[in-house]
């Protein structure tokens, strides 16, 4: 795997990060909720080397 | 609290369901192997990374069969999936594999050439992931791939492929579309390996013949074609007109642009002795104005849009309500192979290559190409191939 790809899954694995922390730390908007999952979504599939 | 706990376990499951929903058939599509039985001709298998040991261990090795003659002769290299949206080249080449004999000479046969791609999918064109052929036995499900290969073996792309080693500016998609990285290099992206070791298989084994079998839209002014470079048109001529007159289809000769680079007509003839020959059969699936991408489609190539614009005279290929089914396009591509490497064994006699037991065109329409495939449950597990 090259280095590009070893950099994306990482960038992918800290922005999956973030997400779940503001999806956990979300108190108000249920809105706000479904935007954090939908977004992960993508980000999951590429970590499992699924699509 | 308690209402916050629940409404986010909700939607995490929500999501996770929809994950599994989503994910899981693209997963077991990537790795559904398809078993391809050694026919009676097969005499061993190696693998692509024996020519480029950097295709070990990743998605684009793949098996090469070879087929070697009781005499020695000529040498001949066949490509099925090199765009694996095009299945027809997959078909042929495991009709060659399952039931072909060589006489005098050696055939390659590499049924999936782009393996990356055959497990990648176009989910924005609404593509089924697999697709059934009717058998004598059953049916062989047979995934559908994509034309370049999956990202998750080749990626980032570039804004721009520069060609190697002519340096022509091609679109970025390129890059993974294996039919443009020909000759290829041992340390380049993955896709210009693939394309190496291929190239490699040709200069060390001294291959004469080379030929790569595709499917083209019926919009597409380069269908129903062989393309050759001025070194093979020859050939490709009187095999054209061979299997007109004999076989009563058309198969025309288009020539290989010198300046288009890294296609398979053009590299492996500059980049090696090889002959190479492209075919293309008309494959109404992959036009842009049918209906849904269903396996119907694929497998009949009937389609009332089509119909309508071959009317006003849209279409490059004839077209009537019998569409174009993939029995006749499998059936082309196996008359012309076996006609170009004919005419090559006319032509070279101490280098000929006489293979025997493939069907011709019409055996393919009227027994239908499953009739050429045996039942992988009823062969001994040893002589079974998963790829």
């Amino acid at each position: 795997m090259s280095w590009v790809m070893i950099a994306y899954y990482v960038i992918s694995a800290f922005l999956l990060a973030l997400l779940a922390w503001n999806f956990i730390r979300e108190r108000k908007s249920p809105d706000n909720l479904v935007l954090y999952l939908l977004v992960m979504i993508p980000l999951i599939l590429r970590l499992l080397r699924v699509k | 609290m308690k209402r916050e706990g629940f409404l986010k376990s909700l939607l995490g499951a929500a999501t996770l369901a929809l994950l599994l929903w989503g994910g899981l058939p693209l997963y077991r599509h990537r790795h559904f192997d398809i078993p391809v039985v050694e026919g009676p001709g097969v005499t061993s298998v190696v693998r692509l990374s024996d020519f480029c040991p950097s295709l070990k261990g990743t998605m684009a090795d793949t098996s090469v069969f070879i087929l070697e003659g009781k005499e020695p002769g000529g040498k001949a290299i066949l490509l099925g999936e090199t765009h694996s949206n095009e299945p027809e080249g997959l078909l042929a080449a495991l009709v060659f594999i399952e039931n072909a004999t060589v006489e005098k000479g050696t055939l390659y046969v590499i049924p999936f050439f782009n393996n990356s791609g055959s497990r990648n999918t176009r989910p924005g064109d609404g593509y089924p992931l697999y697709f059934e052929v009717p058998t004598d036995w059953g049916a062989l499900k047979i995934r559908l791939g994509n034309r370049d290969a999956s990202p998750l073996d080749q990626w980032p792309d570039p804004d721009v492929y520069i060609h190697y080693p002519e340096r022509q500016l091609l679109s970025f998609i390129d890059v993974r579309n294996v039919n443009r990285t020909w000759p290829g290099r041992p340390n380049g992206p993955l896709m210009e390996r693939v394309t190496f070791a291929a190239m490699e298989i040709m200069r060390r084994e001294k291959v004469d013949v080379a030929v790569d079998m595709h499917g083209a839209e019926t919009m597409f002014p380069v269908t129903n074609c062989i393309v050759a470079p001025e070194k093979s048109v020859k050939i490709a001529t009187l095999a054209a007109m061979t299997v007109k007159a004999k076989e009563g289809f058309e198969s025309h000769v288009e020539p290989s642009p010198a300046g288009f680079r890294g296609l398979s007509h053009r590299e492996i003839g500059d980049h090696s002795g090889t002959l190479p020959f492209l075919l293309e059969a008309p494959i109404p699936f992959l036009d842009q104005p049918t209906g849904p991408k269903t396996t119907k489609l694929l497998l009949d190539g009937k389609d009332p849009f089509l119909l309508s614009l071959a009317r006003g005279k849209k279409l490059f290929v004839p077209y009537d309500e019998s569409g174009w089914p993939m029995d006749r396009r499998v059936g082309q591509h196996c008359s012309v192979v076996l006609e170009i490497l004919h005419q090559f064994s006319k032509k070279f006699p101490d280098k000929a290559v006489i293979v025997r037991d493939v069907p011709r065109y019409a055996d393919l329409v009227k027994n239908g190409v499953g009739h050429y495939f045996p039942n992988p449950g009823k062969v001994e597990r040893k002589a079974i191939v998963l790829n």
